[in-house]
């Protein structure tokens, strides 16, 4: 829907403080959101930047984050009713064959697939009574997203974007990272702004070649020559809008034009890696072929934090974590190449004084069935999609670290203390953000639409500091 | 699907429910009988529930005694979703030991039983029998429900201003503010905003200057009849529809977003719809019952071919297929794939219907009536069961295999007489070309054998006949020796007996017949169409939307609240008819003349599209809490001038754009210009054109226009569009690139970037009003993409080709389809000369400076980029 001023401060009159529609506002007549001052927030904000680590697959909870030793104890038997497979996708119980250990001081305990992550299990607040409730892929993402298990709404990236605005006027308020080596499940959707207008939809960073779609033009073109073309264009609109005075959608976009030189400078440069210590580099894992790729895109999360992008989200190709024929390997070699990029990114952030506000999110769409998947031989197994109990973690950005928050029952089937359905997930990371799930709304096709629908979402309170 | 169980699910409980080891039992066993309500579930309510939860008053509402009940639930919802035990509200209480709250707690084994017979369908829950209408709004009071009646023309000062009856009320109400209309826009600009509006295209410099130049009173009146008359407009106003069908040529919903490779016909039947000017009313009819409409199934019983008007109708049902369905035959092994796939679709559906032609936000009422408008909950329900006997969520056809061909039963059934044929004579050709290779690899071996030396040829023979794991040591190495040789297998064997002359002879003389035989097979065209399918049909309503919680059964309905003269008129046909009647009866019911909202809803569009805002400014919500209509009155006029003549679309157009207030100029004199931003900021009063810059279709395509690479050919399918390396989406190289934009297909995850950049909507469901945005991505996309670079080249070249006195004037004209001014040339000279001279100075080829001829070239290719790049390209004044 097209909104003009007018509609804006009716739509945004009560209840919503103005913060969006100051960022709004500056978005459609400035262009791309230049935040001249600090957001005016709902609550004192916790956390002004996330980085989401997006797991695409759903990671296995009980290998990763909920240890069960009855599972263990019971590996190989039939589950007991209560937890048996509702669509009898599974058979027998399946016990996880990596050793958990009690990290930090908290004594939060992770699997020992995650030495580098693990050590920062004094700032890791583990949600561990996670439901979903969808069994497949994409509509479990658009509930991890968008809140609901329909498509087309606008992802967290969006709803931020849209709440906070950017703080660096030259780049983008939410960024999406994918991976070069193909598209993750559900591909733009992941950040997409979905009736949100377009200025909050994220803007895919890339690795190499230009860093930002058009960037750059494909042929080298003299800086003289550049400047006389931009200079021609300059005239050629500021006549037209002399003709057409007071116009702001044309002053608009002439400014829109300036904004895409200073982007270029700006993303350019903060894809410049070349300012980076070797020591960074080792820490991020780029020596290594297995942790390079995820260690890059770690890398530029950080780089694009530091310069005021509101919000990043990290993906890997297809879906990694989607374990059905051989879960010991796959959850391994998922964990061989995220562990140590994740575990540098969080000591990077702290080192630096950004993990405090910063908030650093991980998890997937679901978990994975306790039981063996029934469709593989025998010697190796598999652990289907998982929707009625799983973990997700957060650290940083107000984030009360060292704690597990919720329980599924013995065997890591369904969450049954503290449950936590993703509308409370997503109204605590706004609250940390500042920002009120029920007053963060957009008008679109006659109701008032929020991140968080119509669940009764509660904030938890005890996972903040 | 949202369950607002989970509102009650996310109470934290104190206590695990603590799972004991000693309840691990062996595996289920897979023929156990289902378990009943009766005979399995009562006894343990009636144990350890019923002493609240029954009598009169049972506790918060739920009485577990009765059958019906339990899915009625009570205050807190529904005590349980069908299929669904993990996300019901009475298993999330018995296996938190929250409920009961006093007394003995249900045992493990019972928990057990409880999910288990809920997950196997609950087997003895009837539907609820009531719905909650507490909340149903009654006041129909709303303007937009009651029909339109036809105002008398109002008299105006500026009767002088007045060209047709719009100009009269727009008039009257400027004038009752102080205002007045803005002059007249000058030729040049009014036969751009005319091309653009009608065929998406600027008008040629020729087409431009011959415009302004002439002398005849009725030149614009012709104009327009030119431009209705070019194809050109239906696939421009084609594209405005679309919008509101939800079209893409993709499944969505799963990450492969399959093609739907039939979808482009319903596209090319909607461009053909406008431009042969189809009534309105029958536009609609078709494409919510054109099968009925045309009695599909009679014509397809007695007739030899079908009739061209049912190909149309059955065409035009295309329309209830836009709704994003996935669905695959496999589905049919998911549990809940109706709640979960078949239910969506219909949903989709249903919004797509009632807001692209009734403007109405009716999927409010699926799950609750209706907070602002009177739509009932079972209003919702009424009208999906006009669609359900076609869509049958409890008996679903994928996606794939809802098609009809273009053929008759006579038709059908000789070309399946004649396809027999040519699979038998395929079977025997196939067979004769199987002997002929095993005779031919056998007298290939034999041949082969005697190449050995004589003295192994019978041991290798002999080991080769042998079963692999028969085979003696011996045995195996000659077979590993000599095996391949002699017998050779695949391409080997293939290449070995091409080389035999009688074999190639008689191979190549029956695989020339089997290609002879597959020419005589007889197919089809198909169309994705939507028809009524076989067998009984039911429609619940279900609560709060969800359809694992099925309520008491509806009719077939349209809306109660929407006063028209003639009710919605079904009669159940029985169940021997082909098909049910029940869409037509509603296309009846929404195209009746004195429809309330049919007419306004459509002539606001065709208005909005024409000055950028319509008289309602939320074309998607006529109902309570859309916006108010600027002129009552001229919306009204319209909407009964728009029936009154056939429901013709270009007589509106024709209409409006006659009007003096179309024509007006976007711009004034400053001092008329601020007394009309004092009065009316947002000139919904229309005192001045409204300058709009062109939608993503119509730029895309006015840019290759102006480069001079538009190819203007219809494009019978949808072209492709793949991600390239760069991340771009867009036509691939070796694919015609200049199409116009409606004929890209259109992927729900991979929309092309250009058009993306400039707000073309994602379909989700369907889009009833595009956003305008003005974000950097479309700066970068016009200065740096490979598509702007290659047209402006070709913009350059196409200047220089045509040998103008001066390239820049040239330039000037047929980027803006107007002369340049003295102060543009002065510009824009001086620009050509200095860049001229920079690319000399600056590029070498080779050692060489680059020649004269090449820096004029890459200059003017500069100056053709900037030019369309310019806001005054970009938007239509």
């Amino acid at each position: 829907m097209k909104t003009t001023r007018r509609d804006a401060l009716i739509q945004f009159g009560s209840g919503f403080g103005g913060l969006a529609l100051a960022s709004m506002l500056h978005s459609q007549v400035v262009a791309d959101g230049y935040q001249p001052s600090p957001p005016k927030t709902d609550f004192l904000p916790r956390a002004r930047a996330v980085i989401q680590l997006y797991m695409h697959g759903g990671p296995s909870h009980v290998d990763l984050l909920d240890p069960k030793p009855l599972l263990n104890r019971y590996h190989g038997t039939a589950p007991p009713d209560e937890v048996a497979d509702d669509e009898k996708r599974t058979t027998h119980l399946m016990g996880s064959p990596f050793r958990f250990q009690r990290c930090g001081e908290s004594g939060l305990e992770f699997s020992e697939l995650q030495p580098y992550v693990s050590q920062h299990a004094d700032d890791i607040a583990v949600v561990r009574s996670m439901f979903t409730e969808h069994r497949n892929h994409e509509q479990a993402i658009w509930m991890a997203q968008t809140g609901l298990t329909t498509a087309g709404r606008p992802t967290l990236g969006g709803w931020t974007a849209y709440g906070l605005g950017t703080e660096n006027r030259n780049l983008p308020a939410f960024v999406a990272l994918p991976d070069p080596g193909g598209a993750s499940v559900d591909g733009v959707r992941n950040w997409s702004s979905g009736w949100l207008p377009p200025q909050y939809q994220g803007t895919v960073f890339r690795e190499s070649g230009n860093p930002v779609l058009h960037l750059k033009p494909s042929i080298t073109r003299s800086q003289s020559v550049e400047a006389a073309r931009a200079s021609l264009l300059r005239q050629l609109n500021e006549k037209h809008l002399t003709e057409r005075p007071g116009n702001a959608e044309l002053e608009a976009r002439i400014e829109s034009f300036e904004l895409a030189g200073r982007m270029q400078l700006a993303a350019t440069s903060a894809l410049d890696l070349s300012d980076e210590t070797e020591s960074t580099f080792k820490m991020y894992g780029f020596d290594n072929e297995t942790t390079k790729s995820y260690g890059k895109r770690c890398l530029m999360a950080r780089r694009l934090i530091e310069r005021g992008v509101r919000f990043v989200s990290l993906f890997m190709a297809g879906q990694p974590w989607d374990t059905h024929t051989n879960n010991n390997k796959g959850t391994k070699s998922c964990c061989a190449r995220t562990d140590q990029p994740v575990g540098a990114l969080l000591a990077d952030l702290k080192q630096r004084g950004l993990l405090d506000s910063t908030l650093v999110l991980w998890g997937g769409e679901f978990g994975r069935t306790p039981a063996a998947e029934n469709r593989n031989g025998k010697a190796e197994y598999g652990r289907d999609h998982h929707p009625y109990g799983f973990s997700v973690w957060m650290a940083g950005g107000g984030i009360k670290g060292g704690q597990h928050y919720g329980a599924t029952d013995d065997f890591g089937y369904r969450s049954v203390v503290n449950r936590t359905q993703t509308a409370d997930l997503h109204a605590t990371i706004l609250h940390l953000l500042g920002l009120d799930h029920e007053t963060l709304t957009w008008h679109h096709n006659g109701r008032d639409e929020r991140l968080t629908d119509v669940y009764d979402a509660r904030v938890i309170e005890s996972l903040i500091a | 699907m949202q369950s607002r169980l989970f509102k009650l699910a996310c109470a934290s409980f104190g206590i695990a429910a603590v799972l004991l080891c000693s309840n691990l039992s062996p595996a289920a066993d897979e023929i156990e009988e289902k378990l009943t309500f009766e005979r399995d579930i009562l006894p343990i309510f009636k144990a350890k529930c019923i002493r609240c939860h029954a009598g009169v008053e049972p506790k918060a509402g739920l009485n577990l005694a009765s059958p019906s009940s339990l899915l009625a639930g009570g205050k807190s919802g529904p005590a349980l979703r069908i299929r669904a035990a993990e996300f019901s509200l009475m298993y999330e209480k018995i296996s938190s030991n929250q409920m009961p709250p006093v007394g003995q707690k249900l045992t493990n084994d019972e928990k057990g039983l409880i999910r288990k017979w809920i997950n196997e369908g609950a087997e003895g829950v009837s539907n609820a029998i009531t719905v909650d209408r507490s909340n149903d709004l009654t006041d129909t009071e709303h303007w937009s429900f009651h029909p339109p009646e036809r105002p008398a023309v109002p008299n105006v000062v500026s009767s002088d201003r007045v060209r047709n009856p719009i100009d009269a009320f727009v008039l009257k109400k400027l004038e009752q503010q102080g205002l007045t209309m803005a002059p007249e826009a000058n030729p040049f600009t009014l036969i751009r905003r005319a091309s653009i509006d009608l065929t998406g295209l600027p008008p040629s410099p020729e087409e431009a200057r011959e415009f302004a130049a002439s002398e005849d009173p009725h030149a614009f009146e012709k104009l327009i009849d030119q431009l209705l008359a070019q194809s050109q407009y239906g696939e421009r106003w084609a594209r405005h529809w679309l919008d509101v069908a939800g079209y893409a040529d993709t499944a969505g919903i799963l990450n492969e977003d399959r093609e739907l490779p039939l979808t482009w016909r319903y596209r090319d039947y909607v461009i053909a719809a406008f431009n042969n000017d189809k009534p309105y009313n029958r536009f609609l009819q078709e494409q919510i019952a054109g099968d009925e409409l045309t009695n599909y199934w009679m014509a397809y019983e007695t007739m030899d071919r079908l009739p061209t008007d049912v190909i149309e109708g059955i065409l035009a049902t295309g329309f209830l297929r836009m709704a994003a369905d996935p669905s695959r035959p496999d589905f049919k092994t998911i549990k809940n794939a109706e709640a979960q796939y078949y239910y969506p679709t219909l949903f989709d559906t249903l919004q797509i219907v009632s807001s692209a032609t009734m403007g109405l936000t009716i999927q409010c009422a699926r799950c609750h009536s209706h907070k602002f408008d009177p739509i009932p909950q079972v209003d919702y329900y009424r009208m999906q069961s006009v669609f359900m006997t076609a869509y049958r969520p409890d008996n679903w056809l994928p996606q794939m295999e809802r098609r009809l061909p273009i053929a008759s039963k006579k038709e059908r059934e000789a070309a399946d007489k004649k396809n027999a044929e040519v699979d038998a004579n395929f079977k025997t050709i196939n067979e004769e070309l199987k002997t002929l290779k095993s005779s031919y690899s056998e007298k290939l071996f034999e041949t082969r054998l005697l190449a050995l030396p004589g003295e192994i040829r019978e041991d290798v023979k002999n080991s080769i006949n042998t079963n692999a794991d028969a085979r003696s040591q011996v045995q195996k190495y000659l077979v590993e020796k000599f095996g391949k040789k002699l017998r050779p297998e695949g391409a080997e064997l293939d290449k070995a007996l091409q080389a035999i002359e009688d074999y190639k002879t008689r191979h190549d003389e029956l695989r020339g017949k089997l290609a002879t035989e597959e020419k005589r097979r007889w197919l089809f065209d198909e169309v994705r169409a939507l028809y009524d399918l076989p067998g009984e049909v039911v429609t619940p309503v279900l609560l709060r939307g969800d359809p694992l919680t099925p309520g008491p059964l509806v009719q077939p309905g349209a809306l109660s609240a929407i006063q028209t003269p003639q009710p919605f008129q079904w009669k159940d046909p029985g169940p021997d008819a082909k098909t049910s009647g029940r869409r037509l009866a509603f296309a009846r019911w929404l195209t009746q003349p004195e429809h309330p909202l049919t007419a306004r809803v459509i002539v606001n569009r065709i208005w909005m599209h024409h000055f950028g805002d319509g008289l309602v400014s939320t074309p998607d919500d006529f109902g309570v809490s859309g916006a108010s209509p600027s002129h009552p009155e001229l919306l009204d006029w319209m909407a009964t001038e728009f029936v009154r003549n056939g429901w013709s679309i270009k007589h509106m157009h024709r209409l409006i754009m006659s009007s003096s207030t179309w024509r007006q100029h976007s711009r004034l004199s400053a001092a008329a210009r601020n007394k009309g931003l004092k009065i009316d900021p947002e000139n919904r009063l229309l005192w001045r054109y409204r300058m709009r810059r062109m939608d993503a279709e119509a730029l895309r395509d006015s840019l290759l226009e102006v480069a001079g690479t538009l190819n203007r050919k219809p494009f019978r399918s949808a072209m492709a569009i793949a991600r390239q390396p760069s991340g771009e989406a867009r036509v691939p190289d070796n694919e015609d690139q200049n199409l116009r934009s409606i004929y890209l297909k259109v992927k729900r995850l991979t929309p092309e970037s250009m058009l993306e950049a400039f707000d073309r909507p994602n379909m989700s469901v369907n889009c009833t009003q595009r956003s305008v945005s003005t974000v950097s991505t479309q700066a970068l996309t016009l200065l740096n993409s490979d598509l702007m670079i290659r047209l402006a080249d070709a913009f350059a070249d196409r200047i220089l080709k045509a040998k103008p006195i001066d390239p820049v004037a040239a330039a000037v004209t047929m980027a803006f389809s107007r002369p340049a001014t003295v102060d543009e040339m002065k510009l824009l000279t001086t620009f050509l000369e200095e860049q001229k001279v920079r690319y000399q100075m600056e590029t070498n080829v080779g050692d060489k400076k680059l020649p004269a001829s090449d820096a004029v070239q890459k200059a003017l290719a500069d100056l053709c980029h900037m030019l369309m790049s310019a806001n005054e390209f970009v938007y239509v004044d």
